[in-house]
C-alpha cells in the first residue's frame, strides 16, 4: 500500500510540473499557427454539431432559447470547468448559443 | 446685521443654483441614451429539486411515503472570463428533520488553455458518477447505484485544490484532473462497532497530516464525443488518527468508468450506456468486538470492496409522434461487495427499471421499479422491491 501511494504521489507530481512546463511554454504564436494550419486541411465542425455532441453528454442539451447571452457566458465558464471540455470546443459552443437563443 | 443676512442669503441661494446645475449636469450624463452594458460580475441562482412517492416492500414489510422535497441552490459568481466560484447547498428531509448539507464550494481560476485549478470543497473526479451524473434532473433514475452515496465505498467529494484541464488532440480528446484532500477517516469502531474498518469520506479537519491524493485520466477517442473511458485512482498513507494505533493504515482506491451516447437513426433514437467500477482496498487492521456480556473481542479481515454498475437507457427522438419523443427507457444493474467478516459485510445485486418522460431537457417524471437481494449489511439481507414516481427539475 505504501508503495503505491508513493507511486502515485511520484506520478501526480511529474504530470503537475510536465503539464505546467507544456502548458505555459507553448506560446501563443506556436498555438495560432497550429490552428491555422488545422483550419487549412480540416473541415470544421459547427459549434451546432459540437452542441448537439458535447452537450447531451451526461444531461439533455439545454435549449439555446433557455438563457440569454451573460447566462451563457456563466453557464459556458462552469461547463468547460465541471465537463473538463476543450478551449476551443466550448469557446465554438458558446458563440453559437449566443447567436441561437 | 442687515448685511450679513445679505450675504448669506448670498451664500444660501448661490448654493443651490451651484447645486441645482451641477445636478442636472450629473443626471443629463446619466440618462443620456446608452445601449445595455452587460456588466462583467455575474451571479447565478441555478439548482434543482426533485419529490416523489417511494413503496417499499422489505421482505413482506411494506413502507410508502411521499418523500424528498429536496432542494438544491447552486450559486454561481462570475468575476471575469477566468475566475469564478460556485456553491451547492442541499436541503432535504430526512428523518423527520430538515438537513442542510454544503455539498461543494469551491474557486476556479483558469491558468491557460489547458489548466484550471479549483479549491475548496469540490466533487471529486473519482469515476464520473458523483462530480457528473447524481443531480436528479441527470440521474436518469430516483436512486443511486450501490456503492455511492450513504455507507457507499467511493468518495464523493473532498476538501484541498485540483488541476484539470482538457487537451483537443484533433478529434479525440484528454481530459485530466489530479488533486489532493484531507482524505478519509477510518471508523475504528470505537463509535459505531458495527461499522469498524469502514472509511468515512467525509474530513472537514484532517484527523492527521497525511493528505490523499488521486486524479482521473478520461479519454474520448472519437471525435464525436460519444464515447469515453476514464481511469482513476485515490490514494492516501494514512487514514487513522495521528498517534492512534491505525494511524498507519493505508488506502488505495481506484475506478473505471465508461460513457457512449449516441443518436442512432437506424434505431431512431439515442443510445446511452454508462458504468463504473470501483474498488476499495484498505490496509487490514485489528479491530474489537464487545459482546454482549462485555467480553472483548479481537478480529481482523481481508478490508477490500468493489462495486458496479451499468445502465442503459433509450429515448426514440426521432420518433413521428411528439409523445414517444419524450420518453425514455432505462434499465441498471449494479452490485456491491464488501470484506468478509467485516461486521458490515455484503453481497448486494440491484436492477432498476424506469419510465421517464422528459417534460424539457431538465425535468423530468421517472416512474421505476428497483429490486435489490443482498446477504449481510445493515439490513440483514433479503430481498428488497420499491416503486418509485419522481419528479426532478434543474432550474
Ligand atoms: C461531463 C458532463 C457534462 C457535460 C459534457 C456538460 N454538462 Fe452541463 N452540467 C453537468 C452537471 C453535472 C451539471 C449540474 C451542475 C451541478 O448541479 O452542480 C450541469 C449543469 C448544466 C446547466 C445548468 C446551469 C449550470 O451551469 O449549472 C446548463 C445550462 C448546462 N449544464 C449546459 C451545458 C452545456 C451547454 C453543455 C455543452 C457545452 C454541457 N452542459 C455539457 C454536466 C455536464
Amino acid at each position: 500500500m505504501k508503495t503505491i501511494h508513493k507511486i502515485l504521489v511520484v506520478a501526480v507530481v511529474i504530470f503537475t510540473t510536465g503539464g505546467m512546463i507544456v502548458g505555459c511554454s507553448s506560446t501563443k504564436n506556436a498555438y495560432t499557427a497550429a490552428t491555422d494550419v488545422q483550419d487549412e486541411f480540416k473541415i470544421e465542425k459547427s459549434g451546432a454539431q459540437m452542441w448537439g455532441e458535447a452537450c447531451n453528454r451526461c444531461h439533455l442539451a439545454p435549449s439555446p432559447a433557455d438563457y440569454n447571452d451573460t447566462d451563457w457566458s456563466t453557464i459556458a465558464l462552469h461547463m468547460r470547468v465541471r465537463a473538463n471540455l476543450a478551449e476551443n470546443e466550448i469557446a465554438k459552443i458558446e458563440t453559437f448559443l449566443k447567436s441561437a437563443n | 446685521m442687515k448685511k450679513l443676512t445679505i450675504l448669506l442669503m448670498i451664500v444660501g441661494f448661490g448654493h443651490i443654483t451651484y447645486g441645482q446645475t451641477y445636478n442636472n449636469f450629473e443626471t443629463d450624463s446619466v440618462t443620456a441614451p446608452e445601449p445595455f452594458k452587460p456588466s462583467k460580475t455575474q451571479f447565478m441562482i441555478r439548482g434543482y429539486g426533485h419529490t416523489g412517492l417511494n413503496f417499499m416492500n422489505t421482505e413482506g414489510e411494506k413502507e410508502s411515503s411521499y418523500v424528498g422535497s429536496a432542494f438544491a441552490p447552486i450559486f454561481l459568481f462570475k468575476h471575469s472570463d477566468r475566475l469564478m466560484f460556485e456553491a451547492e447547498l442541499e436541503f432535504g428531509l430526512e428523518n423527520n428533520e430538515l438537513e442542510v448539507g454544503l455539498e461543494y464550494a469551491d474557486v476556479m481560476y483558469i491558468l491557460n488553455k489547458n489548466m484550471t485549478v479549483r479549491a475548496g470543497k469540490f466533487l471529486l473526479p473519482f469515476g464520473t458518477f458523483m462530480e457528473r451524473l447524481h443531480p436528479a434532473w441527470i440521474n436518469r433514475l430516483p436512486t443511486r447505484p450501490l456503492g455511492f452515496g450513504h455507507d457507499g465505498i467511493a468518495p464523493a467529494s473532498g476538501i484541498g485544490v485540483e488541476l484539470r484541464g482538457a487537451f483537443d488532440l484533433g478529434g479525440p480528446k484528454l481530459n485530466y484532473a489530479v488533486y489532493s484532500t484531507n482524505g478519509p477517516r477510518l471508523k475504528d469502531g470505537s463509535v459505531e462497532p458495527e461499522e469498524a474498518g469502514m472509511l468515512m469520506f467525509q474530513n472537514f479537519e484532517d484527523n492527521n497530516n497525511s493528505k490523499a491524493f488521486g486524479g482521473r485520466i478520461g479519454l474520448l477517442p472519437f471525435a464525436d464525443s460519444s464515447t469515453e473511458i476514464g481511469f482513476s485512482s485515490y490514494s492516501t498513507s494514512k487514514v487513522g488518527t495521528t498517534d492512534s494505533e491505525y494511524e498507519n493504515v493505508g488506502v488505495f482506491l481506484y475506478a473505471i468508468d465508461f460513457a457512449f451516447i449516441k443518436q442512432i437513426p437506424a434505431i431512431s433514437g439515442f443510445i446511452d450506456i454508462k458504468g463504473q467500477y470501483n474498488n476499495s482496498d484498505i490496509d487490514d487492521a485489528t479491530y474489537t468486538e464487545v459482546h454482549e456480556d462485555g467480553d472483548e473481542e479481537e478480529y481482523t479481515f481481508d478490508n477490500k470492496s468493489n462495486s458496479f454498475y451499468a445502465q442503459l437507457s433509450y429515448r426514440p427522438t426521432m420518433a413521428s409522434s411528439d409523445f414517444m419523443k419524450k420518453l425514455e427507457l432505462v434499465g441498471r444493474y449494479s452490485n456491491l461487495n464488501t470484506p468478509e467478516g467485516a461486521e458490515w459485510e455484503e453481497r448486494s445485486d440491484q436492477y432498476a427499471f424506469s419510465l421517464n418522460y422528459w417534460l424539457t431537457w431538465r425535468s423530468v417524471i421517472k416512474v421505476a421499479y428497483q429490486t435489490t437481494d443482498s446477504v449481510g449489511g445493515h439490513d440483514g439481507g433479503g430481498t428488497a422491491n420499491g416503486f418509485f414516481i419522481h419528479w426532478a427539475i434543474g432550474f
